[in-house]
């Protein structure tokens, strides 16, 4: 419960920046910051650079992703931008278009 | 949207800003926002928008209702109501057409709470708990100063009017407060000597008390 939702009709233009689980179900656009992980939602939307810990996208991303864990693209992630990330999950069914950075 | 309270809250829809979350920007959306969090900026919404205990907002805030009970710097514009509750804290101007400050929440700024002439129709139900309080003090300010005036002072008449008449009025400034104080007065009065003594600490007592309480707007 503790955990942040950014719901259905949000929309946030700007920076997000946290130690906690973000779930996006809305629209971000701008920056995230975070220590743990970001979940994208399917109805989730996000044109932003992402910097956390894990990322799971199931709806659209548009930016790049820094991860220091794991990135995951399930089958209906959307996904364009560059992912540097140390563990990279792309699932059957995914659309990814960028570059792919497992330097560790 | 076209769903009705309760879903917006309760299920998968509501929106929470974590404690350790902090969005700098712009923040827009049609449903329920709980901030526990730091959000700054602004601040759009169809819905409610929830300040809670650690939630900090440093915006211009928009929104249909809002209930604070954290802490808010920044102008806040509501269409239906605003709630400042017990733990609230706000520096800015509130405009809303209910504007709830409950005592203990502490603010500074403006309120404007639009067209009072256009709406009478809430008034008299407000008005209606406050004349029963103001009732109860009136029989008992009337016993008060009648006997400690004969018995203490009986020589003195000019100066028992003046000591009587404040000691009268000041239980109407008092307002809600004077009814705790009735049991005390009538033990005084079984005691006729310490009377005077200890009339004039009570006289003051009422209006140091009235200044303690903060700006109370109370509209159900």
């Amino acid at each position: 419960m503790a955990n942040t939702v950014i719901g259905n009709t949000i929309v946030i233009d700007g920076e997000i920046s946290g130690d906690e689980d973000l779930t996006i179900r809305g629209t971000v656009k701008g920056k995230i910051a975070l220590s743990a992980s970001l979940i994208v939602e399917n109805s989730g939307t996000v044109e932003a650079d992402i910097e956390t810990k894990n990322v799971e996208v199931s709806g659209n991303v548009t930016g790049n992703i820094t991860s220091t864990e794991r990135v995951e693209l399930k089958s209906d992630g959307r996904m364009v931008g560059d992912i540097k990330a140390p563990r990279i999950l792309i699932a059957d069914g995914a659309v990814f278009k960028g570059n792919v950075d497992m330097e560790r | 949207m076209a769903t009705a309270h309760t879903p917006a809250t309760s299920s998968d829809s509501a929106t929470i800003i974590g404690e350790s979350v902090h969005i700098r920007g712009q923040l827009s959306g049609g449903e329920d926002l709980h901030v526990l969090g730091r959000v700054e900026g602004r601040v759009d919404l169809e819905r409610t928008l929830v300040v809670a205990q650690s939630g900090i907002v440093k915006a211009e805030v928009s929104v249909k209702n809002a209930v604070i009970s954290g802490v808010v710097v920044g102008n806040v514009h509501a269409s239906e109501s605003v709630e400042l509750t017990r733990e609230g804290r706000m520096v800015g101007d509130i405009f809303a057409p209910r504007i709830i400050i409950v005592d203990g929440a502490s603010f500074r700024g403006n309120v404007d709470m639009g067209d009072i002439a256009n709406m009478p129709a809430r008034k008299p139900s407000a008005e209606r708990p406050r004349p029963t309080p103001m009732a109860r003090p009136q029989p008992v300010a009337a016993a008060v100063p009648a006997r400690p005036a004969v018995t203490a002072k009986p020589g003195a008449k000019p100066a028992a009017a003046p000591a009587a008449s404040p000691a009268g009025r000041a239980p109407d400034k008092g307002g809600d407060k004077a009814p705790e104080r009735a049991p005390e007065r009538a033990a005084e009065q079984q005691k006729p000597a310490p009377v005077t003594p200890l009339e004039p600490p009570a006289a003051k007592g009422l209006p140091q008390k009235a200044q303690k309480t903060r700006v109370i707007v109370k509209r159900r």
